[in-house]
């Protein structure tokens, strides 16, 4: 498995559980009654919260992951041969995480599919408003079309690293 | 009906004669990773021409011979 695969599973793996989390904190505090159903500033602000705990979680686990990636190349190519210099461990390390055209294109194709979902989650969210649906409704559906926007974006991304990626 | 391109390459070929040179280095030398070099020798990726020359450069071979192009139709049959 390639790093920009890993990377995307990273990636994956963390909105999933973000998006989890903020189901079973929200909609679990809205079933046990802890909050009424039209409380606006309540939803506003949980999704404030797990936005931000979100980017946080992002970055540290995008700063892990490179770590825990860069340590097993390096003793990868110890075991390989032991006479490797930190130089050589250096340059196998930037070759792996190379960012190149094939990965940018990858990319924006993905980066498409994430766009329709958020696009559609914002009409439906305006059709549940139109249908006198609550304004809670309206933003839990904006807030998690983006979540899932960026999941299916991930999984894209996955696809078509195995699939292969035309310019056409 | 737009006529259907099938790029295919001598990548593999080219690396066996130049000393079993590996997709790691091939990929160093071109500036991209081993996924995309992986790629384009399977066919799964058309490289941007200015890819497609830097690899020609590192065989020190023209653009031509390393890839070449046949036109299908809509059967899927070679002209």
């Amino acid at each position: 498995m390639s790093y920009q695969e890993k990377r995307t599973i990273a990636n994956i793996l963390t909105g999933a559980v973000i998006l989890i989390a903020y189901c079973i904190y929200a909609f679990g505090k809205y079933q046990t009654g802890g909050v009424e159903s039209g409380d606006i500033e309540f939803w506003a602000s949980t999704m404030l919260i797990f936005i931000g705990i979100g980017i946080v979680v992002a970055i540290i686990v995008q700063i892990v992951f490179h770590v825990l990636l860069s340590v097993s190349i390096a003793v990868q190519k110890k075991i390989q041969d032991a006479n490797f210099d930190e130089n050589e461990i250096e340059k196998s390390i930037n070759a792996e995480m190379v960012e190149d055209e094939m990965g940018k294109l990858i990319g924006l194709k993905s980066e498409r599919v994430g766009y329709v979902t958020i696009g559609t989650g914002f009409v439906l969210a305006l059709f549940a408003i139109v249908f006198n649906y609550s304004t809670v409704i309206f933003l839990n559906i904006i807030f998690i079309s983006f979540s899932l926007g960026s999941i299916l974006e991930g999984f894209m991304n996955l696809y078509y690293f195995r699939r292969g990626v035309h310019n056409a | 009906m737009p006529k259907k391109f099938i790029i295919s390459n001598n990548i593999r070929t080219l690396r066996f004669f130049a000393n079993e040179m590996t997709q790691q280095s091939l990929a160093e030398l071109t500036g991209v990773s081993r996924q995309t070099i992986m790629a384009v020798e399977a066919g799964k990726y058309s490289p941007s021409l200015e890819l497609a020359f830097r690899i020609a450069d590192v065989f020190g071979v023209t653009i031509n011979e390393v890839f070449s192009y046949e036109v299908v139709d809509q059967t899927g049959k070679k002209k």
